[in-house]
């Protein structure tokens, strides 16, 4: 699979008055998982959308191969990167098959309308997502991790080597936060699939993450591999929260644990 | 070969069957939905020529419908001719296409803006066309062909009026929806004011059209409207490609390489334009664009649209009710607006009670 580049180049970034971002530079390293954190409000999300094309930089650019990602037709953007919004909403009685089926838009025009290379794609989003025996059934009554998964068929059923992820973990429970993770990362490793989420699970993210991106207000404190980059001093500055950086002992990579004023071992620090 | 190409091999090969069997699971989930959809259609599109039937054959004088059809291809006597070809058939021809455009305009509305109360008569459009009418029918003395220009003219300032008053960086359903209630019941009194300033019998005949009427109708308001639809409806379904992926919302739309704001302007503007020819035809026929999209829908579920559906729903509920309206009480024909609003007002209650309960609002 050919590698695409994204990057972002002095981009600033706001809505309407207000700005968010003012001013940041940050290349996606391809093939790779990348995982932007922050606290709330920090610019993940907006950083995110900018990359996507979905909100316009005030000055700067967002280039995809080189090329200024404004500038180029929308479709062939589509054609090479997907995203997934945050809490994405299908319309009234939807069917499954029919929702992944949109994922196919982008290769799709005025007069070619459905091929068997459309049907092929959609299973093997349905097949990859573990959703197939829901083809049929109404978006609407699933589950809240089957929804997630099938929001992430339609993104794959768009067949782009670069996905972007707003939260896709939010309002699940956690082992479906691992599914959807674990599922994530076979796109990545079997498909060679670039993959940028914004996760809110520090833990999660440190153990998932190829490279971490560390933002706060609008700025990036620090980039790198988690086991590089987090530790007690970036997780204070970024945060503002006290903790301890231990290795996780399932995946060697860090943990945080956070600590607060109460149920603390020890002296008070 | 050594033994692991073999077991690798197997391995491929049983993904390749797994595959294999998920592309005929997709394609199958399809067909089947495709095929209903069609079944749907043709079976609304049946209904629609037996009521077009019943429509011509029925009336002060009861024609059997082998007279009725051999009256259209040219036979029957002189009676017969004029009652069929004068009076019954431009009249049935008018149900049908307004009820059409009215279907087609709030299936596009309800789909687009992501809301079941985003119809034409329930967001301003038709209240538009309402004031400049009946404006220029009560003030300026207007009538016939220029009367059907002003409706048209009204509902689509109306419409440009409402966007632009909901913008704000972008399109909210929820918001246009809001501002179009508020603009419409602004419209609405300038209606009342100028009913209120005329003379009773011209305030009459306007509010004879206001209800939304078909009596009296004749050639001279079939072959605009069908000019009219054969410009509108072509340029919908052009514009209907952007509708799948916009349905997803804006976010997942622009992802998928839509052109969002485009897209929406260019369907809201052919749905705005259907909805006011239909309006300049037949005056604001009450709730028809907004049942004949849900109805559809039901018929069809999980087809997101369902955009030829809805047009023929709204059809065959125009033509039904006009029948009623001409038919069910003895000595008085109603206007169709009153039978199709005894129809939509029930479902408009049932949908705030749900909307309410399920706290999604609308």
């Amino acid at each position: 699979m050919a590698d695409h580049t994204l990057e972002a180049r002095d981009v600033r970034l706001g809505y309407g008055e207000r700005e968010i971002v003012p001013g940041l530079s940050v290349a996606v390293p391809p093939g790779r998982i990348t995982v932007i954190v922050g606290p709330n409000a920090c610019g993940k999300s907006t950083l995110l959308r900018a990359m996507a094309r979905l909100l316009t930089p005030s000055a700067g650019a967002v280039l995809l191969n080189g090329r200024s990602i404004q500038e180029m037709p929308t479709k062939d953007v589509a054609a090479v990167l997907g995203i997934l919004p945050q809490s994405p909403t299908a319309p009234e009685g939807i069917t499954v098959s029919d929702l992944v089926g949109r994922g196919r838009y982008p290769h799709q025009g005025w007069f070619r309308r459905w091929s068997a290379e459309d049907d092929e794609a959609v299973a093997r989003a349905l097949l990859s997502t573990d959703v197939l025996e829901l083809a049929d059934r109404s978006v609407d009554e699933l589950s809240g991790g089957q929804r997630q998964r099938v929001w992430i068929a339609m993104a794959l059923a768009q067949r782009t080597d670069i996905l972007l992820l707003d939260e896709p973990t939010t309002f699940l429970d956690a082992s479906h936060q691992l599914d959807v993770l674990d599922l994530l990362t076979d796109l990545n490793r079997d498909h060679g699939v670039t993959m940028v989420a914004v996760l809110h699970d520090l833990n999660l993210a440190c153990r998932y993450a190829d490279h971490m991106i560390a933002m706060k207000a609008g700025r990036i404190v620090a980039e790198g591999r988690p086991v590089d980059i987090v530790t007690e001093e970036l997780v204070g500055e970024v945060f503002g929260m006290r903790c301890s950086v231990i290795e996780d002992p399932a995946s060697a990579t860090p943990m945080v644990v956070p600590l607060g004023r109460h149920h603390v071992k020890g002296p008070p620090a | 070969m050594s033994r692991e190409t073999v077991v690798a091999e197997d391995a491929a090969n049983a993904d390749q069957a797994r595959l294999a069997d998920a592309v005929r699971q997709v394609s199958a989930v399809r067909g089947r939905s495709l095929r209903r959809s069609v079944l749907v259609g043709a079976a609304l599109l049946a209904a629609v020529i037996v009521m077009f039937g019943v429509s011509l054959s029925f009336g002060d004088m009861v024609m059997p419908i082998g007279k009725v059809v051999a009256t259209l291809f040219g036979g029957g006597d002189g009676g017969s001719q004029f009652v069929v070809l004068e009076l019954r058939l431009p009249r049935a021809l008018l149900a049908i296409l307004v009820g059409a455009g009215f279907g087609l305009s709030g299936a596009v509305f309800q789909t687009v803006l992501r809301n079941p109360l985003a119809s034409p008569d329930l967001i301003g459009i038709s209240a538009g066309a309402s004031a400049v009418a009946v404006t220029a029918a009560l003030l300026f003395q207007v009538s016939g062909l220029a009367l059907s220009a002003s409706a048209l003219t009204g509902s689509l300032v109306a419409g440009a009026a409402i966007y632009l008053l909901a913008w704000r960086q972008g399109i909210v359903g929820q918001r246009l929806v809001l501002v179009g209630i508020g603009v419409g019941m602004g419209l609405s009194s300038i209606v009342w004011y100028v009913m209120a300033r005329s003379e009773v019998t011209d305030a009459q005949e306007a509010f004879r059209w206001l209800a939304g009427s078909l009596n009296g109708r004749s050639w001279g308001q079939v072959w605009p409207l069908l000019i009219a639809l054969g410009v509108l409806v072509p340029l919908t379904v052009l514009a209907a490609h952007a509708l799948r992926p916009l349905q997803l919302g804006d976010d997942a739309a622009a992802g998928l390489g839509a052109k969002v704001e485009g897209g929406r302007l260019a369907l809201l503007g052919c749905a705005t334009a259907l909805a006011g020819v239909a309006t300049a035809a037949a005056g604001p026929v009450g709730f028809v664009a907004f049942v004949a999209a849900p109805i559809a829908r039901r018929l069809v579920p999980g087809r997101g649209a369902a955009l030829p559906q809805a047009a023929l729903t709204g059809a065959l509920l125009v033509l039904v009710a006009d029948f009623a309206a001409q038919h069910a009480l003895p000595s008085v024909q109603l206007p169709v607006g009153v039978v199709t609003s005894i129809i939509g007002a029930p479902y408009l209650l049932l949908l705030l009670a749900r909307a309410n309960r399920v706290g999604s609002g609308g």
